[in-house]
């Protein structure tokens, strides 16, 4: 067992009200999995993926992380915990605008205190891995939406991470560069990455090993492992 | 890791050139403004400092009060020093030094060159001053009569070398001409020394009155074996009073010291500190003007102000820009980088701007080095930032002030949330925007209280310049005729005077400005002087013609006149004398002066009184003065007529040259003698205007700096109200509203802070200017103005965009 939700609840008040984000999520995830998570907008995808790469809160249940009690971690904990075993792949790409191509993939492992050399090896490997050799200078904004993306998925697997969590990671892109990162992903899957992406589409939900349906902060049908 | 962090740094500042520029160059103003001050400060503490035994070294000061005229005098009686070494074994040696007998004129070749920097001394100089002797011996080298010591400079300039100086004669033109034979020479004595003299003459050829303990003219110093030892003084000058000057007092004045005391007058000596002297000490028979502490404290509080003001700036902007680094930060955050690793992150980039900004400061202070040495008087090099403790302090200041100044936004941006701004939420809490208007409002306020402090400086100055001036210093050229020789200087002043262009023509040894010869004497209200009726005077040697070229006012009584044959023993009160005599009109009252050799006091009659004018600095009342009829022909002044000074002065050059062949020819003017007085407070003025405008000029960019943000944050906003209908000016109003709110408040801060500070400084002024409503409401328009202006730049190119454009790039 890779992670575990039991009873997760998160809520924000508005107007003295509790407005559920997320409400009584159960979770498990293998080592392996391909999971898709697919609900409308503002059902709560994006919330559950914060709460799974530790960048958001919860209010109540728990979170276990290869069994250690996330919800009982301080923040330095989780925050050594994220960078350890997480990567992050956005809709916006979010890349570091000032920095080039090659500087991008090598931040996180700057933040993990790799050495000089081995940054140097494991960012080539990457760069001729996903083949953008050649625009390893270049910065975000001399890039397409499918290149930044695809800088996007090496900066998040150079930290080799247990789980990947890709939130709608081709909405911003054509159908053409939405195949070539699923079947990237799938690549990935095959060779032991663990996956969770939020998606709005079937075709790119199909490319997982199982799809989940969130409304309303809760699954619409019981979670099978 | 720090590589990265300097890249994005670096390219960050590219990114945004009007940003960085704005933060680099406000911050290299604060920081050349600063380097500055230190300089000049560090100069001013220096004075003195060379000096090996420079802890133990102490002058002897006095302090007098006769009637009610008080004396503070750098200088003590001839006997002093050698009764202090005799009596307490405290004292190691003391040396006397002697320059009441101003400049002298030095043969070079066939010319005759005037010397300034002169005194006369005993040779112990050497065992108590670190005067490095480079020919010559120091030892007994002033003990004989007609000897001299001289600098290397002075060595080179008479003698070509040093070494071929010693042995030789200076010839100078002291009354009849006397010849000194050079003993020594020493190494010059550094510029931040109050006894920078070039020539050192023997004591033996001072012509003096020896032994009195009565007569205060000699800067004394001495050389204790401990410096804690100082505080025993106090006591052992009570016993050198009790044992020497209370016998004077008996023998004639008629009165023992407890009485003396008694009726409010007094005697008292104390040690000075050699290294405090030229901050802390401005007395009487000072060798040359000192510097002043306040000034000091005001020049380094003037440019911490600057320099804070300048890192408010850089705070105010960095944070103001943080929405466009939020999403970075957002990412880093999510890559793994912990909030400590941010703030380090933040911290570097702005040490890095405050190191450029420290090197362009460097450039700053090289182009305005020439024109600050001009205002503050001193030479001041920039190689004197380089030398090794400076260097330290250099290479540390761009740390202290990028944390400084970096702290805020670095914690600032480093506590953002990443999902909130990877989701583009811009707005962040509201206590941000009020820390910010809390920064702007003590930029305006240090501004405004600068602005004020300018004000009320320059008004005083015209203040004094213009109030109680009894005489009219406008149109006089006073000419130096001490090369004159005696018998021809009355034929001098004649031919000046017959010249068309010269209205009124008088010797005028005694000037109502500073450097002007002085002679105080005490005078009693009856023939036999007791403690009560005894008065210190000002008593001035002038000639018939004196007050009318001068242009003083008689209030009573008659000019001296060559029609009354009596007029050797008449005298001319000012309004202050005759107020400590006690009477509205003294004409006609006697006045008795009896010096220690005499048997019988003269006896003066009054037979004028003139109003009140001042002759020493404002900062003191006006003492009592008197005039008579007198020798007092080493300078003349001579009343021209408007327009005609350039024709008049080549006259009377000629004139000089004709009667004083090889003599140069010296002259000033006496409105701009007069102005030398006030040229501390000048220069307050300039430092202050400057800073103020410096100020001013940074907070402007700061405020600048944020209106471009605020215009950024809001073209949305713009862009739906124009469509709704907003016309230009209601969105300058809107643009404006805050800032100018936020003046406002700088306004009410500052106004009774300034008014506050300027009115402590104004108490050291004996007459003052009052701190005028205006000098408010002109700060506060100006103020206003400014920012308005400022504001109004950036607003109306925001006002006028087409919203078109920024509606649709949502």
């Amino acid at each position: 067992m890779l992670l575990e939700l039991n009873n997760i609840f998160k809520w924000v008040t508005q107007g003295g009200n509790r407005v559920f984000l997320l409400k009584h999520l159960d979770l498990a995830v293998e080592q392996g999995d391909f999971l898709s998570v697919m609900g409308p907008s503002g059902s709560g995808k994006s919330t559950l993926l914060h709460v799974l790469g530790m960048l958001d809160d919860f209010n109540e249940g728990e979170y276990y992380f290869q069994g250690e009690p996330v919800h009982g971690f301080r923040d330095k904990q989780r925050a050594r915990f994220q960078k350890e075993h997480i990567g992050f792949v956005f809709q916006a790409y979010h890349l570091i605008d000032e920095l080039t191509v090659y500087e991008n993939i090598e931040t996180p492992l700057l933040y993990q205190k790799v050495s000089s050399s081995e940054r140097k090896a494991l960012v080539a490997d990457m760069l001729d891995r996903f083949g953008i050799v050649g625009k390893k200078d270049l910065f975000p904004a001399q890039l397409s939406g499918g290149q930044q993306q695809l800088v996007g998925v090496a900066r998040a697997l150079i930290g080799k991470p247990r789980l990947l969590l890709a939130d709608e990671p081709t909405g911003n892109l054509n159908s053409r560069q939405s195949r070539e990162i699923m079947e990237l992903f799938q690549e990935l899957n095959a060779e032991g990455t663990t996956i969770i992406q939020a998606t709005h589409s079937e075709t790119n939900a199909a490319y997982g090993s199982r799809t989940l349906h969130l409304l309303d902060g809760s699954w619409t049908s019981t979670p099978e492992p | 890791m720090i590589r990265n962090y300097l890249k994005i740094a670096w390219r960050n500042l590219g990114k945004n050139r009007v940003f960085s520029f704005i933060n680099i160059f406000g911050l290299a103003l604060g920081l050349a403004s600063f380097l500055l001050i230190s300089l000049y400060v560090t100069d001013e503490l220096s004075y003195d400092r060379y000096n090996e035994f420079a802890d133990r070294i102490y002058r002897v000061d006095s302090d007098i009060r006769m009637g009610g005229t008080d004396l503070s005098l750098s200088v003590t009686s001839d006997p002093m020093g050698e009764t202090l070494k005799k009596e307490f074994p405290q004292v190691e040696e003391y040396v006397r030094i002697y320059a009441s007998s101003g400049s002298k004129l030095i043969r070079h070749g066939a010319e005759f060159l005037q010397e300034d920097r002169v005194a006369h001394a005993d040779s112990t100089l050497f065992k108590i001053f670190t005067l490095p002797v480079v020919a010559g011996r120091a030892e007994h080298a002033l003990d004989a009569p007609n000897t001299v010591v001289i600098s290397e400079s002075a060595a080179r300039r008479y003698f070509g070398d040093p070494q071929a100086a010693v042995g030789q004669d200076l010839e100078t033109q002291d009354g009849d001409g006397t010849r000194y034979r050079v003993t020594a020479v020493f190494k010059d004595i550094p510029e931040q020394s109050h006894t920078d003299f070039d020539f050192f003459f023997s004591m033996d050829n001072v012509q003096y009155n020896w032994g009195n303990f009565a007569s205060h003219n000699f800067n004394t110093y001495v050389l204790l074996r401990d410096p804690a030892d100082a505080a025993g003084f106090p006591d052992k000058f009570e016993v050198i009073i009790e044992k020497y000057l209370s016998p004077l007092l008996r023998q004639f004045m008629n009165t023992d010291l407890e009485s003396f005391r008694k009726s409010g007058n007094k005697i008292e000596y104390s040690l000075m500190p050699l290294t405090d002297i030229h901050l802390h000490s401005n007395r009487v028979s000072e060798f040359r003007p000192g510097g002043d502490i306040q000034n000091v404290y005001i020049f380094s509080l003037a440019a911490l102000f600057v320099l804070v003001i300048a890192c408010v700036n850089f705070m105010n902007l960095s944070t103001a820009r943080s929405s466009g680094r939020a999403r970075e930060v957002g990412i880093r955050k999510t890559l793994g980088s912990e909030k400590s690793a941010l703030v380090g992150q933040f911290l570097i980039e702005s040490i890095l701007l405050a190191a450029l900004a420290l090197a362009l400061a460097f450039g700053l202070c090289a182009l305005a080095l020439p024109w600050f040495n001009d205002i503050s008087g001193k030479s001041l090099h920039l190689a004197d930032l380089l030398r090794p403790g400076y260097l330290l302090f250099l290479l540390l200041l761009p740390f202290v002030v990028g944390t400084l100044a970096g702290l805020y936004p670095a914690f600032f941006l480093a506590a953002f949330n990443p999902i909130r701004v990877l989701k583009g939420h811009k707005k962040t809490g509201g206590a941000e925007p009020r820390f910010r208007s809390a920064l702007v409002v003590f930029q305006f306020a240090a501004s405004m209280i600068l602005i004020i402090g300018t004000l009320v400086i320059y008004n005083q100055l015209e203040y004094i310049r213009h109030a109680k001036l009894g005489f009219n210093k406008e149109q006089v050229v006073v000419v130096d005729t001490g090369g004159i020789a005696e018998a021809n200087r009355e034929a001098f002043k004649n031919e000046v005077a017959a010249l068309s262009s010269v209205s009124r023509a008088s010797f005028a040894g005694y000037l109502p400005v500073a450097n002007s010869s002085r002679n105080s004497t005490s005078f009693s209200t009856d023939p036999v002087s007791t403690e009560t009726n005894v008065f210190n005077m000002q008593i001035w040697g002038t000639d018939y013609d004196y007050i009318p070229t001068l242009g003083m006012e008689l209030l009573e009584g008659r000019n001296f006149s060559p029609e009354y044959g009596s007029d050797s023993l008449a005298i001319i009160i000012n309004e202050k004398a005759a107020a400590l005599m006690g009477v509205d009109n003294p004409v006609g009252k006697k006045l008795y002066s009896k010096s220690p050799d005499m048997e019988e006091p003269e006896v003066y009659t009054i037979i004028g009184m003139i109003r009140d004018f001042n002759f020493e600095s404002l900062r003191e009342n006006v003492g009592p003065l008197g005039l008579r009829l007198g020798r007092n022909n080493w300078e003349a002044a001579f009343r021209v007529l408007p327009g005609k000074i350039e024709q008049t002065l080549d006259d009377i050059e000629a004139r000089y040259h004709e009667l004083a062949p090889g003599m140069p020819f010296q002259y000033t003017f006496l409105d701009e003698s007069f102005d030398q007085m006030y040229r501390q407070e000048q220069r307050m003025g300039q430092v202050a205007l400057s800073f103020a405008a410096l100020a001013i000029l940074i907070a402007c960019l700061g405020l600048f700096g944020l209106v471009t943000y605020v215009a950024e944050q809001r073209t949305k906003e713009i862009g739906i109200r124009k469509v709704l209908g907003a016309s230009l000016g209601n969105i300058l109003a809107l643009l404006s509203r805050d800032f100018l709110k936020l003046v406002l408040i700088a306004f009410v801060i500052g106004s009774p802070l300034a008014w506050w500070a300027m009115h402590l400084w104004l108490q050291d002024f004996a007459y003052r200017a009052p701190i005028g409503i205006w000098v408010f409401a002109v700060t506060g328009g100006a103020a206003l103005g400014i920012a308005l202006l400022t504001v109004a730049f950036k607003a109306f190119r925001a006002a006028l965009a087409n919203p078109v454009n920024s509606l649709r790039t949502e």
